[in-house]
């Protein structure tokens, strides 16, 4: 039987393989066959149809294929219930005598295979990669989804080659696609290029489009590609390239140097500016990093060799500055900055960095150091005191000499702020400019001021203060300097005071002169003129007369030398003699002691002093001043009214200002005001010795250290304003 | 005997100055009548009232500086307010004790004073006036 022994040949056959006869009997069956639809019935007679394994799909097919007898073959790929992928072949199996007797049915797994190209299908998806492919017999072009999609036509959409052309941009993109394909066609060359396409939504797209040509006898036959959208990418890339342009040109201009180190192969990468920083022709680089190492100035290379090194080991950026040795002999300051680029494993492979010279900086910077040296000195050296000062009013630095007028040491100076040193009544004026400063309208001001010494006592001295800016212009901090005039202020107010004595004893012998030139010669005029007539004259009783006068004369003469004489003693023996005396207390007692004078006048006092004013006086010279005032008043009350006396008393600092007012005649002061004072010939042999009083009294409070001076209105009355030093 | 001027006035506060001033004006027969003034204030009214009464001023004053209540200067001082006319020929000599420079300066400040003698006042000092007013 051929039947049988070709059957029998089936069973061997590498394929699953089975033939069924028509009522789905397996009649024979391959071993692959088996295998792959294992039988698991245990019955000579299997009908196919109870295959499990085998899809409904086939079954169908089967049935169809058997009620037809259809005699031309099928083909079909179909998955079964355990997602494995057949392709069936359904052919019809003829008796001898012809007669469609069953059929042959060849199943093939092909799961990896489909597998693999829905795979394909995803990863197009995925990536987005769409594929072409020319047929250039039937001159169709097909295109998948993903194309489809990248050119945004509808998926029923048909391409021709035209249509797919035109899409490309009009003018470069459209001609250079054109011959590439029409140069690829004639050729056979492949292509790989990146153009703009407008899709059918009128966008702009960067593609990047492959092909590649099937050649049969010669003759290309088709061709076919794939086709990507790259246009975020390629919008990336342009970007990053006008970014890396611009740094090309800011790196160039900046002159720096870009390298790159393989630690690996120990290669080298240099860029443009690397040579001219260098000064070595690119000619003569051979790309090894012992070419850098040669340039390197001895001393510093084997540390730059170990930070180097340290780079790759602890995976750190390096920065290192260094000196090299340029051909021409010459050295210059680099400084290096780089950073380790780490592969995927951890592993340091290559460093990437830039050089700079830093030679003038370098310069610039000892220039700096040496000049903030010299001022540090200056500052701290400088016999005036010195501090910068912060915009906040606080201290930066002092140097010593300032330290040393206010009696802090540095460290306690500058936890003080200004103001807690500054003399209350200086700081408005400090401020003042200090903010104007501030504002800008003054870069420097020179005022005295007082500053407060540790020790509580007060400092004088001549500030000048001085801006000092940022770089921006904006204000940084201030210079302060301060010159110590405490001394000089000291001796300055010496040298015043002594000039006050010297001008007041001046005037005082310009007094003497005045006194000696009218009251002294006065007399001495009247004596040598009565002795003169004395001399002349026969008549006894004009003798007598003469004699009495002359007797006169020289009385007065001995009263006036009396007052000098009291007078000198005043203004020379006053100081030692000083005590405390108690203002009210010695008022009181010169009241008392003309009591019965103001009775006389009907007058009446008004002491409203403290009776705890404690001033500093001759006790003496106070009961004379005050006699001198009450009797004044008295001598000089109003005929049209009583005598009333006022005294009050006012305390300023350290001095005691007393007021004695009457309601007496008052005095014209226009007339008499500067002459009050004054010692007069009136004192005479006036019995009321007028004239010496205010004189005498005027001397008096003068040598306390005291003044007078008076107010008056005619018929009004008269007030005298006297000071005394409080004790 | 025919005196130079009918009168003349002394204005000044020392009774022996005045005194003096008297014996000599009458040894040289300078004035039948001479009128005294204590001090400037005295003075001035003293004149005031020769005005009121129709009389005239003396036509001689002699002037002391230091007086009480109204020294010289401020004598001075109210007489040239007296009308022109009234005192245009009065002669005014400062007489004192003063040997200060600068109250012969300030004398000769004011035009009516006509001439500053140092006291003891001479008959010398007095022949010069007559000199003066002889002329």
């Amino acid at each position: 039987m051929s039947i049988l022994s070709s059957l029998n040949y089936l069973q061997d056959l590498p394929i699953a393989i089975t033939v069924i006869d028509l009522n789905f009997k397996i009649k024979n069956q391959s071993s692959a066959w088996l295998k792959e639809f294992p039988n698991d019935f245990n019955s000579s007679s299997i009908s196919f149809l109870e295959y499990h394994s085998i899809p409904q799909q086939v079954k169908v097919e089967v049935l169809k294929m058997t009620e037809s007898q259809q005699i031309t073959p099928i083909e079909l790929e179909v998955k079964n219930h355990l997602n494995s992928w057949y392709r069936w072949k359904l052919s019809p199996s003829f008796s001898s005598e012809n007669n469609f007797s069953g059929i042959i049915i060849i199943a093939k797994n092909i799961t990896e295979e489909r597998r693999e190209r829905e795979l394909l299908k995803k990863a197009e998806q995925v990536a987005q990669i769409g594929a072409w492919e020319l047929d250039l017999i039937s001159n169709k072009l097909f295109w998948t989804d993903i194309t489809r999609i990248i050119h945004e036509v509808p998926e029923d959409y048909t391409p021709t080659l035209e249509k797919g052309i035109n899409f490309y941009k009009a003018g470069h993109h459209r001609e250079t696609i054109t011959a590439i394909v029409s140069d690829s066609i004639a050729t056979g060359d492949t292509w790989d290029t990146e153009l703009i396409i407008i899709t059918a939504n009128n966008t702009e797209k960067w593609v990047r489009a492959r092909g590649e040509t099937e050649i049969i006898d010669g003759k290309c036959v088709r061709v076919y590609g794939t086709f990507q959208d790259i246009h975020e990418q390629k919008l990336k890339d342009i970007a990053y390239t006008r970014l890396a342009e611009r740094l090309k040109i800011a790196t160039k201009t900046a002159k720096i140097g870009i390298w790159e180190y393989n630690y690996t192969n120990k290669n080298l990468f240099w860029s443009d500016e690397m040579f001219d920083l260098y000064k070595i022709q690119k000619a003569d680089f051979d790309g090894h990093k012992s070419f850098w190492d040669q340039s390197l100035h001895p001393e510093d290379r084997e540390f730059c060799m170990q930070k180097v090194k340290e780079a790759f080991e602890l995976k750190k950026d390096l920065e290192v500055e260094f000196r090299i040795i340029l051909p021409n002999g010459k050295i210059r300051n680099i400084k290096s900055v780089a950073y380790t680029e780490v592969d995927i494993f951890g592993d340091a492979k290559k460093l990437v960095g830039a050089n700079w010279d830093v030679t003038e900086l370098i310069y610039t910077q000892l220039q700096l150091t040496k000049s903030e040296e010299s001022m540090q000195q200056a500052f701290e050296n400088s016999s005036v005191g010195m501090a910068l000062i912060g915009l906040e009013g606080n201290w930066i630095d002092v140097n010593s000499s300032l330290c040393t007028s206010v009696g802090y040491s540095r460290e306690e100076m500058i936890q003080k702020k200004i103001i807690e040193v500054t003399h209350p009544h200086d700081w408005t004026k400090d401020s003042h400019f200090i903010k104007k400063m501030h504002e800008g309208k003054l870069t420097n001001y020179t005022i005295e001021k007082r500053f407060f010494h540790k020790d509580g006592t007060i400092v004088n001295a001549l500030l000048t203060v001085t801006t000092v800016h940022k770089v921006n212009g904006k204000l940084s901090h201030f210079i302060a300097q301060v010159i110590d005039v405490t001394a000089m202020i000291a001796s300055e107010n010496k040298t015043k005071s002594l000039l006050e004595i010297t001008k007041h004893q001046n005037e005082s012998l310009l007094n003497f002169a005045h006194i000696v030139s009218h009251n002294l010669r006065s007399h001495s005029t009247n004596l040598s003129m009565l002795t003169n007539f004395l001399k002349e004259e026969t008549d006894n009783g004009e003798k007598v007369n003469l004699e009495r006068m002359l007797s006169d004369a020289s009385e007065s003469l001995s009263e006036t030398v009396h007052h000098l004489n009291e007078v000198v003693h005043i203004t020379t023996n006053t100081q030692e003699n000083l005590s405390n005396v108690n203002l009210f207390d010695s008022i009181k007692r010169v009241e008392k002691n003309i009591l019965a004078l103001l009775k006389e006048k009907n007058a009446s006092c008004n002491i409203l002093v403290e009776k705890d004013v404690i001033i500093k006086a001759v006790p003496a010279y106070l009961d004379s001043i005050l006699l001198n005032l009450f009797t004044n008043s008295v001598k000089y009350s109003s005929q049209e009214r009583n005598l009333e006396i006022h005294i009050k008393n006012k305390i300023t600092n350290n001095q005691v200002t007393l007021h004695f007012s009457d309601n007496g005649q008052g005095i014209d002061l226009k007339r008499h005001g500067e002459k009050l004072f004054g010692m007069y010939k009136t004192f005479h042999n006036h019995k009321d010795a007028k004239g010496i009083g205010l004189f005498i009294t005027k001397n008096q409070v003068e040598a306390m250290n005291g003044s007078i001076t008076v107010h008056s209105t005619v018929n009004k009355g008269t007030t005298f304003v006297l000071t005394f030093e409080k004790a | 005997m025919i005196e130079y001027v009918e009168n003349a006035c002394v204005i000044d506060d020392d009774p022996i100055s005045v005194f003096g001033l008297k014996k000599t004006i009458k040894e040289t027969k300078f004035c039948k009548e001479i009128i005294v003034y204590e001090n400037g204030y005295e003075a001035i009214n003293g004149l005031k009232d020769l005005l009121n009464t129709n009389s005239n001023i003396p036509p001689i004053i002699f002037l002391d500086l230091n007086m009480p209540i109204m020294d010289g200067w401020d004598f001075l001082e109210d007489f040239i307010k007296i009308p022109e006319e009234n005192r245009k020929n009065v002669r005014i000599y400062i007489i004192s004790s003063s040997v200060d420079p600068r109250d012969l300066i300030k004398a000769k400040s004011y035009s009516a004073v006509n001439n500053f003698f140092v006291k003891p006042v001479t008959t010398n000092d007095l022949q010069k006036v007559i000199d003066e007013i002889s002329q």
